[in-house]
């Protein structure tokens, strides 16, 4: 069963590099939709390894994306949908494998007919919309996305496999909150990886990350580094605000955003606290 | 700030021998006592002559993208090398680092200390016949005002 799930680990991402390398707006929404719908599987099958007691980890092969033709992702991707449906069989739960199954027919049926397109997203162009950003604050941008893209989906990980592993209602309606907000990050970031022809697969976490053992000092750390996170957004919005008062700005709304986080994290903090509970 | 150019977003894109080896005949691990980051280094390796020699390398890092530019070119050269090669690598990339700021030569220092780690790991497994992991904790800082005096050897 850990073999589905790994599997089904990479198909989800691979599904969501697709949909920022296509341009094509109804076959970027349609990717979009099918890597949430496979994350979901890959939670639903997460809870399955749990509820059996079977161990587990985010292990997963890296997962080469570099085409020039979508067609050529695509029939990557179908053919991990394949390899996928061959494997649910191993599944223990039915009602579960038949659900994936359906789904991923679907998927199969809609990327056959998906029309091919050029791929830009790895030209290494490092030029954002019409935006000229200066040598330096293209470096520092090209920095900042790489680092971010692996950092949010460290996160998504991170508070993913916390949720998964607690019964408290409290800390998962915030557990939630924060994969949504990291996933909306790493979607932004991605596009801009994209289209900046710079976009890679963020690497495979070390499962000291997420297996934590002490969930209070990972969010009293956690807190100090999205204080950090805000006041790197607030330099590189400084850095291209006389460039681009459209990119300024959005580093401005990212830094705001990580207020809301923090105020989350202490919550959770205080509840954890408050509860004497810990991993 | 480093310079980045094309083969830099390359490894950034696809870090080369980024995971793990599973049952590796040694690992290795690099270590920032400062902020906590770590490489780890997993070597597979077959005595070829008087020496040994890298057959296989992987690397994972809890650390910045730096390190794992780093790593993923420092392995890259370490792949398919004898030891004694892989200790002049080790040792020139040291050397490299002694003109570079502190931050940036942090970076590397960690990956080229836990190949050395990875290396002498294994010589000590093979002389002791008990598995040793080693920890080398790296003397840069990625702090420029702030330095650590010398290189500590612990056992896992």
């Amino acid at each position: 069963m850990t073999k589905v799930f790994v599997k089904v680990h990479e198909l989800w991402l691979e599904m969501l590099m697709a949909s920022f390398m296509s341009q094509n707006l109804e076959s970027k929404r349609n990717l979009n939709d099918f890597s949430d719908i496979l994350f979901r599987h890959f939670t639903w099958i997460e809870r399955l390894l749990i509820k059996e007691g079977i161990e587990y980890d985010y292990n997963r092969d890296q997962i080469p994306i570099k085409v020039e033709n979508l067609k050529v992702i695509l029939q990557d991707l179908m053919r991990r949908i394949n390899e996928v449906l061959l494997m649910l069989a191993l599944l223990s739960d039915d009602a579960l494998a038949n659900r994936i199954k359906t789904d991923l027919e679907y998927m199969l049926f809609v990327l056959e007919k998906m029309p091919d397109e050029k791929v830009t997203a790895f030209n290494m162009n490092r030029k954002y919309k019409n935006i000229t950003l200066s040598d330096e604050a293209t470096d520092a941008f090209t920095l900042f996305l790489f680092e971010e893209s692996y950092k949010e989906y460290e996160l998504i990980m991170i508070y993913n496999y916390l949720k998964a592993h607690s019964n408290e209602d409290y800390l998962n309606k915030i557990f939630q909150i924060l994969v949504d907000e990291s996933f909306f990050h790493l979607k932004n970031f991605g596009e801009m990886m994209a289209q900046m022809g710079i976009l890679g697969v963020p690497r495979v976490i070390h499962k000291s990350l997420y297996q934590i053992e002490d969930v209070v000092e990972f969010l009293k750390n956690g807190i100090d580094e999205e204080l950090a996170a805000k006041e790197e957004c607030k330099n590189l919005s400084k850095a291209v605000a006389k460039d681009s008062i459209e990119l300024a700005k959005f580093f401005d709304f990212i830094n705001y955003q990580e207020n809301y986080h923090i105020a989350l994290m202490k919550d959770a903090l205080q509840y954890y606290e408050n509860k004497g509970l810990n991993v | 700030m480093v310079q980045i150019d094309s083969e830099l977003i390359a490894h950034m894109q696809n870090p080369h021998n980024y995971g793990r080896i599973e049952n590796a005949d040694s690992i290795g691990i690099g270590k920032n006592p400062q902020n906590g980051e770590e490489v780890i280094v997993y070597i597979n390796a077959v005595k070829k002559d008087n020496d040994f020699m890298i057959e296989d390398i992987a690397f994972e890092a809890i650390a910045c993208m730096t390190t794992v530019v780093a790593g993923s070119i420092i392995t890259n050269e370490a792949k398919g090398v004898s030891f004694e090669m892989a200790r002049d690598l080790i040792a020139t990339t040291l050397g490299l680092l002694e003109n570079v700021p502190p931050e940036e030569a942090a970076c590397s220092e960690i990956v080229a200390l836990a190949l050395q780690a990875a290396i002498d790991g294994f010589l000590e497994t093979l002389k002791s016949g008990k598995k040793q992991t080693l920890i080398y904790k790296i003397k840069q800082s990625c702090s420029p005002n702030k330095e650590f005096n010398a290189v500590e050897k612990d056992e896992k």
